[in-house]
């Protein structure tokens, strides 16, 4: 599988004044991000994402380790000609408008005025902003600004996105369309890379995750993977057992929040079985337990954070 | 055209247009132009002095404009961009950071020029009008004073890649200060054996290193119709030359430290 970006070993440190030790934000980050797929970077606030977001872009400058974008060293301006980039909270001088912006940047991009023009009406129509196209931005709310730059993003027809958290600060209306505007770009091949605190908005998006925590990776892979890696089971009940009369398990085991099914390590499965079916209790369903996102969110970083 | 080139026309029409949407650009403008009209009215005994004493109290109302447009400019637009962070915006297309660096600067100077033609023209209906003499010998001074703020708009930039608005514009000022009693103060603090060594040291440091701006005011020779001294071809193409010589210093320089600097 061809990787359109590959991070080895990244590491970064902001240096802070009068004489204390620099902040590092970043120690020894890797990452890849495999040609046609949407990967997301999870981690908690600091955890080092716009930091990583913004090497890759050239923004701030990596004290060690190995970005390849597209091919290309970071410092090249011709990777950045194929790849789109939305900042974090994006802002724009006030007197502008959307329609403005776009025409500046997409010359700096190397498009023609005719093609400008053209992609222009075509996105400010796909992020909900034609009523808006000439209005100064200064009138614009959280959201429509948020909307501006995804515009101003896609403006080149990008081979690789690389959106920090996308869908703050828009409705949930928003939030949806974002979804398939994203969930768009997956089917026609365009690569993603997408920062978020939204588990679930991940969770639907994103066939990789990328978890950092205090600049490391603690967990990466395709999501699937991720979240069968740990070999468990999952025992569904036909209908709860009445409070008191539950059967003793073994240690390992533990019921769902609902009592309506049992969470087993694949060496108890048998004893539990047993002793679910002795108590005369109905087994629906057995099968291979997938955390939620979430679930494995805090067990890797809380893991990480307190070790 | 290069893709390089178009960008850097790309950039500098961006600060044309900031600059149009800005008030305090156009109030920088008018008030130069006001105190130009008022001009005519300062006291004099001598009507045969009134027009060459007009002539440079409005080069020296030009000059103060362009000081304040350069320093004011080259102190606030990128640090302004960096503190807004819409240099993300236009740093994340395939554009170089030295490209975008240059093309702020050029953009600057296009709007210094546009404001110097302006307060020129306006100096020359004045004049026409109140003496009845046609002076377009002012532009020889009009461009030094361009010269003159092309080097300060430099130092602001440069200065404005790691520092805040409020301490590039005092360093140019100090710049501004300095480069002027270059050839008098300086020379003399550097010379006199009666001074500590260090301070002669430092004096002779700045005197060899900063250029000297005063050289650019040809005001005074210019407003009084160049009787004394000629301002030819040769002596425009030396300060033609001292003023590039500095501006590709401090432009390289900026551009170097801004290529390194985190965003
Ligand atoms: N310009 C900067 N100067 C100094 N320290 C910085 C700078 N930018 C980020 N940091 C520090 O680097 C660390 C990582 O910050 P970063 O912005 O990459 O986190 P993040 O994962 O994007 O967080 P969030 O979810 O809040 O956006 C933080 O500890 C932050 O304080
Ligand atoms: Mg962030």
């Amino acid at each position: 599988m061809e990787t359109v970006l590959s991070i080895e070993d990244l590491h970064k440190s902001y240096p802070s004044r009068w004489g204390r030790p620099p902040l590092v934000a970043l120690r020894g980050l890797d990452l890849e991000v495999p040609r046609g797929s949407v990967v997301g970077l999870l981690g908690p606030n600091g955890a080092g994402k716009t930091t990583t977001l913004k090497a890759v872009m050239g923004l701030v400058r990596p004290d060690s380790g190995r970005i390849r974008l597209l091919g290309l060293e970071v410092s090249d301006p011709r990777a950045r000609a194929r790849v789109g980039f939305l900042p974090e909270q994006p802002y724009y001088e006030l007197y502008m408008t959307p329609r403005k912006l776009l025409h500046y940047y997409g010359r700096l991009s190397g498009m023609s005025r005719e093609s400008i023009a053209a992609r222009t009406a075509h996105l400010l129509s796909l992020v909900g902003l034609e009523e808006a196209a000439d209005l100064p931005v200064e009138k614009f709310s959280k959201g429509m600004l948020q909307r501006v730059g995804l515009a101003q993003a896609l403006l080149n027809e990008p081979e690789l996105l690389i959106l920090d958290e996308p869908s703050t600060g828009l409705d949930p209306l928003g939030k949806i369309e974002v979804r398939n505007l994203l969930e768009s770009f997956r089917r026609s091949g365009v690569t993603v890379l997408l920062s978020s605190h939204q588990l679930s908005e991940i969770e639907e998006i994103c066939d990789r995750v990328a978890i950092i925590s205090e600049g490391r990776n603690v967990a990466s892979g395709a999501l699937e993977e991720l979240l069968r890696s740990r070999d468990e089971f999952l025992v569904s009940l036909a209908s709860p057992p009445r409070e008191g009369t539950e059967p003793r398990l073994p240690p390992a085991a533990a019921w769902t929040g609902d009592r309506g099914g049992v969470v087993v390590p694949r060496q108890s499965l048998e004893a539990v079985l047993r002793a679910l079916l002795d108590a005369g209790l109905a087994v629906e369903r057995v099968g291979p337990r997938r955390m939620s996102l979430e679930e494995f969110f805090l067990e890797r970083v809380g893991r990480e954070g307190g070790g | 055209m290069s893709k390089k080139f178009t960008d850097l026309l790309t950039v500098a029409w961006g600060v044309v247009q900031d600059a149009v949407h800005r008030k305090v650009f156009y109030a920088v403008l008018a008030f130069t132009v006001i105190l130009i009209f008022l001009v005519p009215m300062l006291p004099s005994a001598e009507v045969g002095v009134q027009l060459d004493l007009a002539r440079e109290a409005s080069l020296g109302l030009v000059s103060i404009m362009a000081f304040i447009l350069a320093t004011v400019m080259g102190s606030t637009i990128l640090s302004g961009e960096m503190r807004k962070r819409t240099i993300y915006n236009t740093l994340s297309r395939p554009v170089s950071r030295k490209g975008y660096f240059i093309g702020k600067y050029l953009g600057i100077l296009a709007v210094l020029a546009v404001s110097l033609i302006v307060a020129y023209l306006v100096i020359l209906a004045l004049v026409g009008v109140k003496f009845g003499v046609f002076s377009p010998g002012l532009v020889k001074a009009v461009f030094a004073i361009f010269l003159e703020a092309a080097v300060l708009a430099a130092v602001a930039m440069l200065a404005s890649v790691h520092l805040s608005p409020v301490v590039c514009i005092l360093i140019t000022g100090l710049f501004y200060v300095v480069c002027h009693v270059k050839g008098d103060f300086l020379y003399r603090t550097m010379t006199d054996s009666g001074h500590p060594a260090v301070l002669r040291g430092m004096a002779g440091l700045a005197y060899y290193l900063l250029p000297n701006l005063e050289r650019l005011n040809i005001n005074e020779t210019v407003a009084h119709g160049e009787r004394v001294f000629r301002v030819g071809a040769v002596e425009f193409l030396l300060l033609l030359g001292l003023a590039a010589t500095f501006v590709v210093i401090f432009l390289v320089l900026g551009a170097f430290i801004l290529e390194r600097k985190d965003l």
